[in-house]
């Protein structure tokens, strides 16, 4: 790579616009560095580079790690500017599958300034930084989503374009919730290698505790070591993660049960036991839901049933949590209370659509009676005018 | 003991056979406009029905901001019948407001305010000012999320006066803000000071409508003049109180059916930390002036927009009080006042119906 070609590289990767004036490639360096975390802790260009080589005063891509972790791997310097700071990220990087080939000289594979970008590094809570939350994903992407760049090594370059279409991607970035996994989340940062068959569930349990908890007690656990069946993976695929739907479990399509199980089968009698409980409460949330929405519209005050109807919800979402049990008394001690809140929800609506029939009633009656009264207040006026008329 | 000897036992005890007398041959004039009479009836009726109702949800009501929420709904959901005595309570309160300022433009155009009506005049506008305060202390009792913030904006207003603008507000809220105190200082106005004003002006105004009798329009005196016949008029009992019964039990009915059909509803309880909902505004027969304001620059002629706007609105009723005292009864003068009447009332339809329109409450 010429100097002209890594001075737009590196352009790019900072987003700084090269000047078409031919400006040099020092003097973006120069410019970028301004806005640069290193800069405003006084260091200069000299910190990192030694002087001019053969070479400029570029550094070799296989020095750059090296020439980093020199700082950020030693505790007592790091500690002046910031006295959190973690000063593990070269170790990290050096048990990394980047660390590893860079180690053999490959220096195809990234390296520091790739993700943090060379001149103008900025800290990770920044939110113009390559590396901050959002930015994470399409930083990684741009050399895990180029085909050829991957092609050498064996890898497919889907990752990033499934897991765009992720309830992951649309967390982080369409409801901007920055707890939201993107890559780093689950591969590491400076350690980034793919989880292993009999690590994927750790990885998932860092957020989904309450359903890995119960994955580990199931009976599946053993099963699924035995075969060697990476756990989450099976139902809920890697990087296209979608939103779970109650028709994934049953025995027949869409249902993911059935990839494995059918109705001949083992666990043929629990998938269908909870796909029925969960369709009960499924509809009798919805029935509740309408009955309620109704009611309300008339102008009843329902409170007592939107009170239960939340209660039934709520019990739907651990139910949906207990799927990840695989049995089905755990799932039914969830699901049934929440069927008996739904159905009392819809109680409340039933009784306020009731009374408001009784009220609807009494007012035709009172208004039949009262039209009878006004009628005869008309007859008895006609009289009194008949016995003494106007004068 | 007969009815005779029962009458006169009572009479000799609770002598009031002159009243009965008198009301046996009190008569009301009958001519084209007589249908504007019944205005005044109706809304003491309807104040009859808020006294009622009133007392009936005084059981029940607590008036703190912890519970006057909780209790309303308590008296929608638990308390038999309670929904149809608090919707009455409240459909009838904005029907009341709506004939009281029915009656005082049917006096207006009628001309009823002339000599010697000039104090039933007064007494009459005081009770609608009166009515209005009614309105705008209880809307705030049921401590929800529209009343609360309506209330934050209505007594913000009265921030502008000059001098005593600060005191007002702290006088009307308790404090700098609208809070619980604000709501215990409400429900006193509304059930005790309030009610004592209203009574004791509507017993001076009866009083003279008794002493004075009906007033016949202008128009109606001159062609009785000019025909050399007297005005028609047909004796207050029965005739014209079973007219009244006509009109009270209709209104009564459809209070009923205003109750069943689109109950009053309680919306969100009041949270003094949750942002103003959107579209916030007060109640309807406040919307004219609210919108005014609305459309006041900030400054005009060098003054605070709001306060050339209750200025003007103030001299308005400072006007309205004292010019019976002062018109002279003249062809010309009469056309002024309903002119004027007729202007007055356009406009405060416009800004009402432009209010509705444009501030819709987000629910």
């Amino acid at each position: 790579m010429n100097a002209r070609a890594s001075g737009l590289a590196l352009s790019w990767l900072l987003a700084i616009p090269l000047p078409l004036t031919g400006q040099s490639i020092e003097e973006g360096a120069r410019l970028a560095f301004q806005d640069d975390v290193h800069a405003s802790a006084g260091l200069t260009c000299s910190s990192c580079h030694a002087g001019p080589s053969s070479r400029g005063f570029a550094l070799p891509r296989i020095e750059v790690a090296p020439r980093c972790g020199k700082c950020h791997g030693d505790a007592a310097y790091m500690r002046q500017f910031d006295p959190q700071v973690r000063i593990d990220q070269y170790a990290q990087y050096l048990t990394s599958g980047h660390g590893k080939r860079m180690s053999t000289g490959d220096s195809r594979v990234a390296t520091c300034s790739d993700c943090h970008g060379a001149h103008g590094v900025r800290r990770v809570r920044d939110p113009r930084s390559p590396v901050a939350p959002v930015n994470v994903a399409p930083t990684c992407a741009r050399c895990h989503a180029d085909a050829v760049r991957m092609a050498p090594f064996g890898r497919e370059p889907k990752p990033f374009a499934d897991w765009s279409a992720s309830v992951h991607a649309e967390a982080l970035l369409k409801r901007r919730d920055a707890s939201a996994p993107t890559c780093n989340t689950c591969h590491g940062s400076h350690g980034a290698t793919p989880p292993g068959v009999n690590q994927v569930a750790n990885v998932c349990a860092q957020c989904h505790v309450r359903e890995a908890e119960l994955f580990r007690a199931s009976p599946k656990k053993a099963i699924f070591e035995q075969i060697g069946q990476a756990e989450c993976l099976a139902c809920h695929g890697n990087h296209r993660i979608e939103h779970p739907t109650d028709a994934w479990v049953g025995l027949k399509d869409p249902a993911v049960c059935a990839t494995c199980h059918d109705e001949r089968g083992n666990g043929a009698t629990t998938i269908t036991d909870v796909e029925h409980s969960l369709g009960n409460l499924n509809r009798a949330i919805a029935s509740a839901q309408s009955v309620l929405e109704r009611a309300e519209r008339a102008g009843m005050l329902v409170d007592d049933g939107w009170t239960a109807q939340r209660d039934g919800r709520e019990h739907l979402i651990h139910s949906r949590v207990m799927v990840h049990a695989f049995a089905a008394k755990p799932f039914d001690d969830m699901a049934r209370p929440g069927l008996a809140v739904a159905q009392q929800a819809e109680r409340v609506g039933h009784d306020a659509l009731h009374e408001l029939q009784i009220r609807r009633r009494g007012l035709g009656i009172a208004t039949v009676l009262v039209l009878g009264f006004l009628v005869t207040l008309w007859f008895k006026i006609r009289s009194v005018h008949a016995e003494r008329p106007p004068r | 003991m007969t009815t005779g000897q029962l009458r006169s036992w009572l009479e000799e005890r609770v002598p009031v056979g002159d009243l009965t007398e008198a009301l046996r041959h009190k008569t009301v004039p009958l001519h084209r406009h007589s249908a504007w009479y019944y205005f005044g009836g109706m809304t003491l009726f309807l104040f009859g029905i808020q006294v009622g109702t009133g007392a009936l949800l005084l059981l029940y009501y607590r008036p703190s901001a912890a519970e006057a929420y909780e209790s309303v709904r308590f008296i929608m959901t638990r308390v038999p019948f309670g929904w149809l005595v608090r919707s009455i309570h409240a459909w009838s309160a904005n029907l009341m407001v709506a004939t009281a300022f029915g009656h005082l433009f049917s006096v207006l155009f009628l001309h009823a305010y002339r000599r010697p009506r000039e104090i039933t005049w007064v007494s009459g506008l005081v009770l609608l000012m009166l009515t209005m305060a009614f309105g705008f202390t209880g809307y705030l009792l049921p401590w929800n999320q529209l009343s609360f913030f309506a209330t934050r904006i209505g007594t913000d207003m009265a921030a502008s006066l000059p001098l005593v603008g600060e005191f007002s507000v702290r006088l009307m809220r308790g404090g700098k803000e609208v809070t619980g105190a604000t709501l215990t200082r409400l429900f006193g106005v509304h059930v005790a000071i309030l009610p004592a004003a209203v009574t004791a002006l509507i017993a001076l105004h009866l009083f003279l409508v008794q002493r004075h009798g009906m007033s016949v329009p202008p128009s109606v005196e001159d062609e009785s003049r000019r025909s050399g016949r007297p005005v028609a008029s047909m004796p207050f009992w029965p005739h014209f109180v079973l007219h009244d019964l006509f009109g009270w039990t209709v209104a009564l009915t459809l209070l009923a059916a205003l109750s069943a059909y689109y109950p009053f509803e309680l919306g969100l309880k009041a949270d003094p930390f949750a942002p103003a909902p959107a579209g916030i505004r007060p109640e309807w027969y406040f919307l004219w002036i609210f919108q005014t304001l609305k459309y006041m620059p900030p400054s005009l002629f060098g003054l605070n927009g709001e306060l050339v706007v209750i200025g003007v609105i103030g001299a308005a009723a400072l006007v309205l009080l004292v010019f019976p005292f002062v018109l002279s009864e003249r062809v010309r003068t009469f056309r002024i006042v309903s002119g004027m009447a007729v202007l007055a009332l356009v406009y405060m339809t416009l800004m009402t119906i432009v209010g509705f329109v444009v501030s819709r409450p987000t629910p």
